[in-house]
């Protein structure tokens, strides 16, 4: 039965924000605070400007402007900042919130109608919101006779393996959680634990339908990971290092895409098959096995799922723009420094000396820039193509995908033979 | 496929077809369905809320017993008022909980006392609520839809 | 634990029921493709599957039956107009023309003129509507969602059309006994025409966009080929027969009302596939625009648009068949009247109900991934098939 809403009243909104904030407020300063110094009784604290960082020292810090900054660049530079907030999980998981949300506007003017209109004033923007607070809000069945330890870990291991690969991705020049010397292996071996977890998942589910979701997830992902990593090697050759920092500092004058056209254009299939979306989205097929192996999942298993899988849909675009699109590189629109000199006071905290690096930030801009770019560019298949069969994807795969490659490799060790590119070559910048 | 993929692309610059319900609505033709006995054939219009004319209705019963085969969705029910045409005073009480909105009742009326409006905004919260008695079914709802489909070179659009 | 089943099997053979077992081969996966299936609608059917190739299918209707056939005994010629349109909400012009054309055979009416023609428009019009309904679900099927938005917006040009013309924009309650149950209001040609040039172009996005689309073509190519003699033998009708090579049209074999003054042709195509049977519809449409053209044109201008009747009619006792192409293939209904008010028996033949029995004919052999395609491209509409 319904209720009649009350009216709206604002002086009755205030209130109730004021009362959030006093919670919070009671609830950190008599639980939270001492509970962070039983913590750091025990860590032990790293020194800054020849001083032990202690609580207090940090709180009075924050308050003097010339003391601020070498902390926040302390706090920037150290490891756990690089992989929970920026090249890391925040980052990640923030980007995948917009693709979400770009892809229903974008599908749906496409398709001549609007997206999620009603969420929040403008546009529906809050629309997400409202998603993962029903996600969260909702119970989680789990079908009798499934393998309950697989059941809870799978989803979480999920999101775990797309947040490791989002780790090894350089976003600017220094700016990689892990800077691995194998990068592109490194890559390349942790997506292969997807179809594992795939395969787990539905048979711990227990169940006809993602059984079949199950395998169909298995063959395409195995299919599809071979064309994926014979089109990096291209790029390998080319590049004559693996570590995926080096390979974005060497297309600094031409971008690898216009001499492997063919090599991107697999990656992107394959990619676009890896990722399970339309048209590869066998395993997850609506009107012929309800909805693969993702059948028993309900409420925040659900939710980790979509999120590990947009969060993949970053990580391989991400990819894609570090091996063929040249990372960061792209003209230098922000100004290097914001102030001449060094600057003292209040003038040095406003123009962030010591923390602003008109480089980086440059770098950041244009690898987002591109990144969205190719993100937009996997949405739109979405729109135009039915499912594929199959019999055809694995024809597909292992027939034309993998052709395509060699051929597009014979390309790239001819530019390397004919002294185009490479050590020496005409076209190397340096 | 490149076909596809210029048709697909193509569509993203021409209008959005949705109707935005609670601010845009659709404008009807007309007043509603109205029928003529003496012609015997209906006068075209949206078929929504029934409305009552008490100065007409004689309480014949025949809206009712037409609408015993379809949904029994209309009860006669006594009423305070004194007509001299009316001698048994009873005037016809529609339940919409029931009704299938076919018009037949309409059709039935011999007097020119029920027509059908514009109006389809009906929810209620309770179920008691979606019975109107023939007071209620005299009031002319003010129905102010002023938007329709527009077809031009951009795309079909409502607006 | 295993006697216990073998009892409840035998129990329920003594009654006449049939359980469906699991069979002793283990590679057999016995899939329910029921109701609660995004893939079915209200209809469930049991496959048997063998890795990815289907061995074996048995249709279940009779999850939305609702005894239409019986209801129609309690109640009057006329009253049955409206719950007889309930089996296909949005086509109610053609399943309730066959009836009224029955009926007037029956009790001896003649409809006028111009009553004849709004019947056939709002019949052209239903056909449109439902036909996008169809290719909109075909699409989702087949995980095209873009085939899912463009038709199901596309048919609000239609049922715009009919909203206007008789006041429901879904069971229209429109066709009665004896003609129409009004007259067409003022404006509605212009529109009308408008609407008609209008999806004529967006026709032709359609086939851009998924009828010329590779990956379209590859999953319906060759898929559940229903030959010329399987279809004329197991009884298909409609866009399924077309398909296959039959040209066969009702409204060009046993013309009603106006239909022998349009010119239009009939649309079939030979190779009885999937692709044929999603193509015909299609056609279908382009060729209804035509037919509705030449009907607005040729309307006579003014005239009764329903004949005088007593409320509540009767005729002499016998018996009418008519039958009707509607959306999904012939519909006919058998009305036999005892000279009362209430009819004494009426039969529907739906096409829908005739379309089913190609279902396991085509079905086996194929793969699990065609179970969408074929099933859906039967044209089966599973509230009406079930009444």
């Amino acid at each position: 039965m319904a209720t009649y809403p009350q009216r709206f009243r604002f002086g009755n909104f205030v209130a109730s924000i004021i009362w959030l904030i006093l919670w919070i407020l009671i609830i950190v300063s008599l639980v939270g605070l001492p509970l962070i110094f039983i913590i750091l009784f025990y860590l032990p604290l790293p020194p800054v400007n020849g001083e032990v960082l202690t609580p207090y020292l940090f709180l009075s810090m924050m308050v003097d402007p010339t003391r601020t900054l070498p902390i926040l660049h302390f706090i920037i530079h150290t490891d756990l900042f690089k992989v929970a907030v920026f090249p890391g999980f925040s980052f990640a998981a923030l980007l995948a919130a917009v693709t979400i949300f770009v892809e229903r506007k974008f599908l749906a003017k496409m398709q001549l109608r609007i997206g999620p209109l009603y969420c929040g004033k403008i546009e529906g923007i809050l629309q997400l919101l409202a998603d993962g607070l029903k996600l969260i809000a909702k119970e989680i069945i789990i079908p009798s006779g499934a393998d309950k330890p697989i059941f809870w870990a799978a989803p979480i291991a999920f999101v775990a393996t797309a947040a490791a690969v989002v780790a090894l991705i350089p976003v600017a020049p220094g700016w990689v959680a892990a800077d691995v010397n194998v990068g592109i292996i490194a890559v390349f071996a942790i997506l292969g634990f997807f179809p594992l977890i795939a395969l787990l998942f539905s048979w711990a589910s227990n169940s006809k339908y993602p059984f079949i979701g199950g395998l169909r997830a298995l063959h395409q992902m195995i299919a599809f990971e071979i064309p994926f990593f014979l089109s990096a090697l291209s790029v390998v050759i080319l590049s004559g290092s693996l570590n995926l920092t080096d390979i974005a500092k060497a297309q600094h004058p031409y971008w690898y895409i216009f001499f492997l056209p063919i090599s991107a254009f697999v990656f992107f299939i394959s990619s676009l098959a890896e990722l399970e979306r339309i048209p590869f989205d066998l395993p997850e097929a609506e009107s012929e096995i309800v909805a693969g192996w993702l059948t028993e999942t309900s409420g925040m298993i659900f939710g980790l799922i979509q999120l590990g899988s947009y969060v993949k849909v970053y990580a391989l675009s991400a990819l894609f723009v570090v091996l063929f699109l040249g990372g960061w590189a792209g003209p230098q629109i922000f100004p290097k420094e914001l102030a001449h000199g060094p600057t003292a006071g209040l003038m040095g905290l406003l123009t962030l000396q010591g923390v602003y690096n008109g480089v980086t930030v440059n770098a950041i801009f244009w690898f987002t820039v591109k990144t969205l770019g190719i993100i937009m560019l996997m949405l739109l298949p979405r729109g135009i193509s039915p499912r594929i069969r199959i019999d055809i994807l694995l024809h597909t795969g292992w027939y034309k995908l993998i052709v395509l490659t060699f051929i597009n490799m014979f390309i790239a060790l001819a530019l390397i033979y004919g002294g185009i590119l490479g050590p020496g070559g005409l076209l190397t910048a340096h | 496929m490149i076909k596809a993929i210029e048709s697909g692309s193509k569509h993203l610059v021409i209008k959005r077809f949705t109707l935005r319900y609670p601010e845009q609505k659709l404008k009807f033709i007309g007043d509603g369905y109205q029928f003529d006995p003496k012609r015997g054939v209906g006068i075209a219009g949206s078929r929504g809320r029934h409305i009552l004319f008490h100065d007409k209705c004689t309480g014949c019963q025949l809206c009712a017993i037409a609408c015993e085969g379809i949904a029994e969705a209309i009860g006669m029910v006594k009423v305070d008022e004194q007509w001299k045409h009316n001698k048994k005073s009873i005037m016809p009480q529609i339940d919409f909980g029931k009704c299938v909105f076919c018009g037949l009742c309409v059709d039935a009326c011999p007097f020119y006392a029920l027509y059908m409006t514009n109006d389809y905004e009906l929810s209620s919260f309770t179920k008691e609520h979606l019975i109107y008695t023939p007071a209620q079914l005299a009031i002319k709802p003010k129905y102010d839809g002023n938007v329709e489909l527009k077809i031009d070179n951009m795309g079909a659009t409502h607006g | 634990m295993e006697k216990n089943l073998e009892h409840q099997i035998d129990e329920s053979e003594k009654l006449g029921m049939q359980i469906v077992k699991e069979s002793e081969d283990d590679r057999l996966m016995t899939l329910s493709v029921g109701p609660q299936h995004p893939g079915s609608g209200h209809f469930r059917f049991t496959i048997k599957v063998d890795g990815d190739y289907v061995v074996h299918c048995d249709p279940d209707p009779g999850y939305v039956h609702r005894g239409e056939e019986k209801m129609c005994e309690y109640r009057n010629f006329i009253q049955n107009i409206p719950h007889l349109e309930r089996p296909v909400i949005h086509d109610s012009a053609n399943i309730t023309y066959s009836y009224s054309l029955a009926v007037e055979e029956l009790v001896g009416i003649q409809v006028p003129r111009r009553g004849q023609f709004i019947r056939a428009i709002a019949s052209e019009l239903d056909r449109q509507i439902y036909t996008l309904y169809w290719l909109a679900i075909y699409g989702i099927f087949l995980g095209h969602s873009t085939m899912f938005m463009w038709p199901t917006g596309d048919r609000e040009l239609f049922i715009d059309l009919m909203d206007a013309l008789s006041g429901a924009r879904v069971t229209h309650a429109f066709n009665i006994p004896g003609g129409v149950r009004n007259d067409i209001p003022d404006g509605f040609k212009d529109k009308c025409l408008r609407h008609i040039s209008y999806f004529e172009k967006r026709l032709k996005e359609y086939e851009d966009i998924f009828y010329t689309n590779p990956l379209f073509i590859q999953r319906t190519e060759g898929v559940g080929i229903l030959t010329k003699e399987d279809a004329i033998g197991l009884g298909v009708t409609g866009s399924v027969l077309r398909a296959s090579g039959v040209p066969y049209d009702i409204r060009k074999a046993e013309p009603y009302d106006v239909y022998n003054e349009i010119d239009f042709k009939v649309q079939y195509m030979k190779s009885g596939d999937s692709l044929a049977r999603a193509y015909v519809p299609l056609l279908d449409m382009k060729e209804s625009c035509h037919i509705m053209r030449q009907l607005l044109d040729k309307m006579p201008e003014s005239g009764e648009v329903r004949a005088k009747l007593q409320p509540t009619p009767k005729g002499p006792p016998g018996e009418a068949y008519r039958r009707v192409e509607s959306g999904r293939g012939a519909l006919g209904y058998y009305i036999v009247s005892d000279g009362s008010p209430k009819p004494y028996r009426v039969k529907i033949s739906v096409g829908s109900f005739r379309n089913m029995i190609a279902l396991p004919h085509l079905l086996v052999g194929s793969k699990l991934a065609d179970m969408p395609s074929v099933y859906w491209s039967l044209n089966y509409w599973p509230v009406e098939a079930d009444r």
